[in-house]
């Protein structure tokens, strides 16, 4: 199946995702706006992959989680970080290593 | 320590309850090697993880860096503008995989990298720094998108080995130490009310015994 890419995040982040031909992009103004932007995004049969920056999901808390745990498969949503590098200071991932390994763990990159 | 569930002690409960915990053993012991093989399966995808992370985001703050650049040179409004009329088609092939019954995405390395000509935005009239950032962001855009292939598989499989570790710990702490709690209760009863009869019987004899 053929998808297309949306991205929701600031003016840095959009022009350049544009500039890369990703067909949908949305510059976050208000939170309601948007939260119905990515509603519509998530509805969209078409779209296959959101990128949105991780200061946005922040913003949207707590009805973005909502989001993602009433997904299916598709859209894959993935959080980035934008022009000025933030990034929660907990991994999700982490995170979840922590809670289900009970320990800290340390992947080494492999090739495998 | 378990408490024993409040059940009638009887031999036919006696009876059902061994069944289950035999039941509930099998179903602890496949959880089991399920969990183990996502375990397994979770550490494969992590190990992918870690380093498609640093390389996608070293990209993406290059092409951050650039389009700053571009953004100072050219102009603000003048980049936004030329990224509008940029060609928009990227189209991504998406099929799915399954992992111990889990779909996981399958994202097909998509062709994001074009040529000057082909972005579609006006060369003539903007600086060759906005070429240096399509050509950036293409590049950051195409490990961020096998990225979160990987990424997403990986919070498939967390969230699986969430709950399956959820339902061994229910099955190992709770269920079975308590229907092994009831047996032992029951068996005990049991036990008691045949020492009981055996005294009365006992007793029974020797009065008659008495009488003759």
């Amino acid at each position: 199946m053929n998808y297309k890419v949306a991205v929701i995040g600031d003016l840095s982040t959009t022009t350049g995702m544009a500039l890369a031909g990703v067909p949908y992009t949305y510059v976050h103004k208000k939170r309601d706006e948007t939260l119905a932007k990515l509603k519509e995004f998530f509805g969209d049969k078409q779209i296959g992959l959101i990128l949105l920056t991780y200061r946005i999901a922040e913003e949207l808390e707590p009805d973005f989680s909502q989001f993602m745990r009433s997904k299916s498969m598709i859209p894959v949503v993935l959080k980035i970080p934008d022009k000025t590098g933030y990034a929660p200071k907990v991994d999700e991932l982490s995170e979840m290593i922590r809670r289900t390994v009970g320990t800290e763990i340390a992947v080494k990159e492999g090739t495998g | 320590m378990a408490t024993a569930l409040t059940i009638s002690p009887t031999r036919m409960e006696l009876i059902k309850l061994k069944r289950r915990v035999s039941l509930a053993q099998r179903g602890h012991d496949l959880l089991r090697e399920k969990m183990d093989a996502l375990v397994m399966e979770f550490f494969d995808v992590l190990k992918k993880v870690q380093g498609s992370r640093t390389r996608a985001l070293e990209r993406l703050f290059r092409a951050y860096r650039v389009l700053s650049e571009c953004f100072a040179t050219m102009g603000t409004i003048e980049t936004v503008e030329s990224a509008r009329e940029t060609k928009r088609e990227l189209q991504l092939e998406i099929s799915s995989r399954h992992v111990m019954g889990i779909t996981v995405p399958v994202i097909e390395d998509p062709k994001v990298e074009r040529n000057a000509l082909a972005r579609g935005y006006s060369l003539y009239t903007t600086s060759s720094l906005l070429d240096e950032t399509s050509k950036e962001f293409e590049q950051a855009l195409k490990l961020l998108v096998k990225h979160a292939e990987l990424e997403a598989s990986a919070f498939a499989i967390g969230k699986e080995l969430e709950k399956t570790k959820r339902r061994v710990n229910a099955l190992e702490y709770i269920l079975i130490p308590k229907l092994q709690e009831t047996i032992k209760f029951i068996s005990m009863r049991l036990d008691e009310m045949e020492r009981e009869n055996f005294t009365r019987l006992k007793r029974i004899k020797a009065i008659l015994e008495e009488r003759r």
